[in-house]
């Protein structure tokens, strides 16, 4: 398959079952509101170092937001329901209790016919207040109010948590370092306002893609060698001459549709770009199929624009 | 479907006790069962349609009509569901409340929800004296002057009022502060059609107590100068 001059392989990206929450944070300003996000997101590129992969979502308005202050939206996976809840603790507690004006509400509510689990936002969290922590039922909702050094700081008692799909990616091959970037940031600026989905790395965009098992019997993971452009006669390289730079834009999403909608909007905003900017094809990393249960196929998600 | 409503025949002299007129009593009851369900749980007590002309047959939203301040405990012990009081009413308004919501646009006389556990109470007029007294949980809302002994051995829970009422000597004022949860509350309370719907900042002057019962309760007193 070929649009406006740039190859899409015939492959599919290979993605996991994970379990996702998602929380509002709002604060003064929205200055403070990502201090907070950034902390709280700091840190999740990957499962396999951070036991979380977490990203801000979309910025919201203060009319979006529940006590009425600007606020961003906060997206976490993690491959198990224990990790994302004790990661979302940890995180809760020294990234948004800390942050001056900061409050945090739930960002996945209960709704039928919808498989949501409960879990602790403030529940825990509230202990900091030694005593002195006060809740209040609104609406049926309970919040949290903690006193702190600043004031009080609000939080819901709980948030949901869904079954959600982590590892959705494809790959930026272009003749250049400088062209594999700038088509990897028009893609991630485009992504970024699909719903539902974070890309955790950092600015969306990751260059050490892995493969499954190492040569050192303890490493787990390690270099994606087929993919690195300075092997290419070393190793059974997928790059062709021209090729000089890899770029992979991991997504993690509520749902399958959310991945797909986003890897689409990516890479249509990549081959708009054309033959000019350098990319000659895109990719998708998988592990033969084995590993994960969803798979994302290139031309599957692609045909629907082309057609 | 309309309202169960409520409306008092005529002017009373004496008290009567409202207690059975919740959600929790009523519901599934027939127009007929209602009007000859005993107002008390006593032998010769007097029925409700004695007293009230019922109509509607929405449960969850009753109305009172009509009415004075000799309806005692209207809302005791109600766990859901709203009632509006268009008028005064008397003593014990949400007395042992465990949740739903009352709205008064009257006045109200003494212990407005004593023992209230869980629910929201807004009256637009005054309330008498001991206003949340016993109180352990919930939200108690006063836009006009409240009587003597306000908060009397609250546990905790949260009593909003509009003028500074007199403190006991358990009560303990903490400041003012902008507190961020209100922002929340009177976003509730913005369908239910009360005096509170005008306020609009976040200040308040804060008075913790009973400090004689922990004192995890709170009296806020709105600083309405600043809207």
């Amino acid at each position: 398959m070929i649009i406006n001059s740039i190859k899409i392989d015939d492959t599919f990206a290979e993605a996991f079952n994970m379990r996702g929450t998602r929380v509002i944070i709002t604060a003064q300003n929205l200055k403070w509101a990502y201090h907070a996000a950034n902390a709280m997101t700091g840190f999740a590129t990957s499962v396999i170092g951070c036991g979380v992969e977490a990203g801000i979502e979309c910025v919201l308005s203060a009319d979006k937001t529940p006590d009425g202050r600007p606020g961003v939206s906060v997206l976490m996976f993690a491959m198990g329901s224990k990790v994302l809840m004790q990661q979302l603790e940890t995180r809760m507690g020294q990234c948004i209790l800390t942050c001056p004006t900061a409050a945090a509400f739930a960002g996945i509510a209960p709704k039928e016919g919808l498989e949501i689990d409960k879990i602790s936002l403030g529940r825990h969290l509230r202990y900091f207040g030694d005593g002195f922590q006060t809740s209040k039922l609104i609406n049926g909702i309970r919040y949290w109010r903690i006193p702190v050094m600043d004031g009080e700081f609000l939080v819901q008692e709980t948030t949901g948590m869904v079954r959600a799909i982590g590892g959705g990616n494809f790959l930026i091959l272009a003749t250049s370092q400088a062209a594999a970037l700038h088509a990897a940031e028009t893609a991630i600026d485009a992504m970024r306002k699909i719903p539902n989905v974070i890309m955790p790395f950092p600015g969306g965009v990751v260059r050490s893609g892995s493969k499954v098992g190492s040569k050192y019997p303890k490493m787990f993971a390690s270099t994606n060698d087929a993919f690195c452009p300075t092997l290419k006669g070393l190793v059974n390289s997928e790059l062709s001459e021209e090729i000089e730079s890899v770029m992979e834009i991991v997504i993690d999403g509520l749902t399958f549709e959310d991945i797909a909608t986003s890897m689409r909007v990516g890479i249509q905003a990549i081959c708009d770009l054309g033959e000019a900017s350098g990319v000659k094809r895109i990719s998708a990393g998988n592990y033969g199929g084995k590993l994960g249960p969803h798979h994302f196929k290139l031309h599957g998600i692609m045909g629907k624009t082309a057609a | 479907m309309s309202a169960l409503t409520f409306t008092l025949k005529a002017s009373v002299t004496h008290s009567i006790d409202c207690r059975r007129l919740t959600a929790n009593n009523l519901a599934d009851l027939s127009m007929t069962e209602i009007e000859n369900l005993n107002l008390l749980n006593t032998k010769n007590s007097p029925k409700i349609g004695d007293y009230f002309d019922v109509s509607g047959s929405d449960f969850n939203h009753i109305v009172f009509k009509n009415t004075n301040e000799k309806l005692n405990y209207i809302g005791h012990k109600m766990t859901r569901g709203q009632i509006n009081i268009e008028g005064d009413c008397g003593d014990f308004l949400g007395s042992q409340m465990r949740g739903g919501s009352i709205i008064c646009n009257g006045n109200a006389n003494d212990r407005v929800g004593d023992q209230m556990r869980r629910g929201l109470i807004l009256i637009d007029g005054n309330a008498g004296d001991y206003c949340g007294s016993r109180m352990i949980a919930g939200t108690i809302g006063v836009f006009g002057s409240v009587g003597n002994y306000a908060g009397f051995a609250m546990k905790r829970g949260t009593i909003l009022l509009t003028q500074t009422p007199k403190l006991q000597a358990t009560t303990q004022d903490c400041g003012t502060h902008t507190l961020p949860f209100l922002a929340l509350l009177f976003k509730s309370f913005n369908v239910l059609s009360t005096r509170f719907n005008t306020i609009k900042n976040l200040r308040v002057q804060r008075y913790s107590g009973d400090l004689a019962c922990n004192g995890n309760g709170e009296i806020l007193v709105l600083r309405l100068e600043s809207n």
